[in-house]
């Protein structure tokens, strides 16, 4: 179960990294092998680092990938990589944390005090289908 | 340590990179390629550049005030001493030596303001003209008379730079040294500067924005574009330079025309820097070229690889790494050609390869082979011993196989030697980098020494 805050930190952390992957997706594109400069290196490490915490040990998608080491020289592609994977972990987070209301048939996240009143979109697996 | 082409900042522990200084580093034991072109002070739009112009040519019109009042004699060892500055080191020397004119070419140089009547009413206004009526005058003669009436102001720039950056400087003594007010040399002058550590002696900067490959106002220029061939060839036979030289001593007005077209063209007047890279569409194109060639020595792929290396490196980690030469040397009856840079330590990895393996220099071996053996390694490994620091780049086709890796490992874990490999790939990633400016192509290399360092036992 999650609450507000975190409801709120994931939904942002959903728009940011998305953002970032359709960004790195379309460099990873043109040039897969160049190197990111390091001012965009570190907004995505610290995007990467609030995922980290929210996700905690359970839903974190490598267990031994903590941030992009700047010496590493992460080219575009590792950086697109690893966005898909976080965009699957949040992805897979939210879904454990959501729920439909039979009634009106809408998605709202659950919180430790019930359903929350914050609609939300349906899993990706369900949408998908 | 025994550097290769020293200059004198390495030399005096002092490493800043070329561009980051207002003076071309003096090479220790050859001259710069590089001369001084006093169009670039005329064209300046420094007000000081501009006066030392004035001074120089003041100086050297005095030269012929003298000859036509009856001092011609002074006025012949005033130019003689002018001819030859060896304390600037620039020219093509490679012993930072040089021989000053003659008498006969002294007396034809002054002789100008005598038989071209224009020289004679107005003086001159660009003294490089010189070249267009004197044999064995060019782009050196013109850099060192230049360098010579303005030495008062070279010194004291000399020694305002090496305030700056900490060179030492020692009393020594100027053989001439011209004098603007008595418009003479004065002899055995006394003064602070630094020294050349081999021959002891006296060392003179120049600013980097006074030089050029050619100077602007040049023969070769004036004979291709504006010398009316056909007039002075009326006779069928191969012109020569001396008949050319002859038309213009007769022909003024010819120069003149020359002289007002550079003038005009003033703007397009550049000084030439001391490194220029190569541009991006060229460093793809030699990377296409390098991935094209077969390993080995067949067609001399392995000369063709190594002189592409050459060009791409000295581009692709400018201007961190400033390029000192490459060089040929045999080692058990292979010949190894290897890439030497100055390591200015001006980014943090540089200043920790200096800090931990002590390179002032780094070297890069050039090795253009399917898979490295024991033996390569061991070649670049003798000869770190001597000069270099105990860090090396091999520069290969292919990734080292695990044994090699291994033994690298083992020379780190024994001896602390770094030696780290450069494949296609790396250099691939380094002009991909040099293209998209995102990183430096030098954090592939940073890159490398990081894995190489993971790899080893902690």
């Amino acid at each position: 179960m999650i609450d507000i805050k975190k409801i709120d930190a994931l939904e942002k952390l959903i728009g940011k990294l998305n953002s970032f992957y359709s960004e790195m997706g379309a460099l990873a594109k043109k040039s897969p092998n160049d190197g990111l400069n390091i001012f965009k290196l570190n907004l995505i490490n610290s995007t990467i680092k609030d995922c980290n915490l929210l996700l905690g040990k359970e839903y974190k998608p490598f267990e031994d990938f903590e941030i992009f080491n700047k010496d590493d020289l992460p080219t575009n592609s590792d950086v697109t990589l690893i966005l898909s994977q976080y965009l699957e972990a949040l992805e897979k987070f939210r879904s454990d944390n959501i729920t439909i209301e039979s009634f009106s048939g809408k998605w709202y996240y659950k919180t430790e005090k019930g359903l929350s009143n914050i609609q939300t979109s349906p899993p990706a697996k369900i949408k998908n289908n | 340590m025994v550097l290769v082409r020293p200059r004198i900042t390495e030399y005096n522990n002092i490493f800043i990179p070329q561009i980051n200084l207002d003076f071309a580093i003096p090479l220790l034991d050859e001259d710069i390629p590089l001369f001084v072109d006093p169009f670039l002070l005329w064209k300046s739009p420094s007000y000081q550049d501009k006066s030392i112009h004035s001074s120089v040519l003041n100086s050297f019109n005095h030269l012929g005030w003298m000859t036509k009042n009856n001092k011609k004699n002074d006025a012949i060892k005033q130019i003689i001493i002018s001819s030859e500055c060896e304390e600037v080191g620039l020219g093509l020397s490679n012993k930072r030596k040089g021989n000053k004119i003659s008498q006969k070419t002294a007396n034809e140089i002054l002789s100008l303001f005598e038989i071209i009547p224009q020289y004679n009413k107005r003086e001159f206004t660009h003294f490089e003209e010189i070249q267009f009526y004197i044999e064995g005058i060019s782009k050196d003669r013109i850099s060192d008379i230049s360098c010579n009436f303005m030495k008062s102001f070279l010194i004291d720039f000399t020694i305002d730079q090496c305030e700056k950056i900490n060179i030492p400087m020692v009393d020594c003594v100027l053989p001439t040294l011209y004098n603007l007010e008595k418009y003479s040399f004065d002899e055995n002058i006394k003064v602070k500067l630094p020294i050349n550590p081999n021959s002891k002696l006296p060392i003179i900067f120049v600013p980097k924005r006074w030089l050029r490959f050619i100077p602007w106002i040049n023969f070769d220029d004036y004979y291709k574009d504006y010398c009316p061939k056909d007039k002075i060839n009326n006779d069928g036979e191969e012109l020569s330079h001396i008949k050319v030289l002859n038309y213009n001593r007769n022909n003024y007005d010819m120069i003149e025309y020359y002289i007002k077209e550079k003038e005009r063209t003033f703007e397009d007047c550049k000084n030439d820097p001391l490194f220029k890279q190569i541009p991006i569409t060229s460093a793809k194109s030699k990377l296409n070229q390098i991935k094209k060639l077969p390993t080995g020595k067949n067609d001399n792929s392995d000369k063709k690889y190594e002189d592409l290396i050459c060009q791409l490196m000295a581009s692709l980690l400018y201007p961190h790494l400033d390029f000192a030469s490459e060089q040929s040397r045999t080692e058990s009856g292979a010949l190894i050609r290897d890439l030497i840079f100055y390591n200015n330590q001006d980014h943090p990895f540089l200043k920790e390869i200096f800090n931990e393996y002590s390179s002032k220099q780094i070297i890069m071996e050039i090795k253009n082979v399917e898979s490295i053996e024991r033996e390569h390694i061991n070649q670049l490994n003798r000869y770190m011993n001597d000069n270099f620091g105990k860090f090396g780049i091999l520069i290969t086709r292919n990734e080292l196989n695990k044994s090699k890796k291994q033994n690298i490992i083992d020379l780190w874990s024994g001896q602390r030697r770094c030696i780290i490999s450069l494949t296609d790939i790396d250099l691939e990633q380094m002009v991909e980098l040099f293209e998209s400016k995102q990183r430096l192509p030098l954090d592939v290399i940073k890159k490398k020494y990081v894995e190489f360092k993971r790899a080893c036992p902690s």
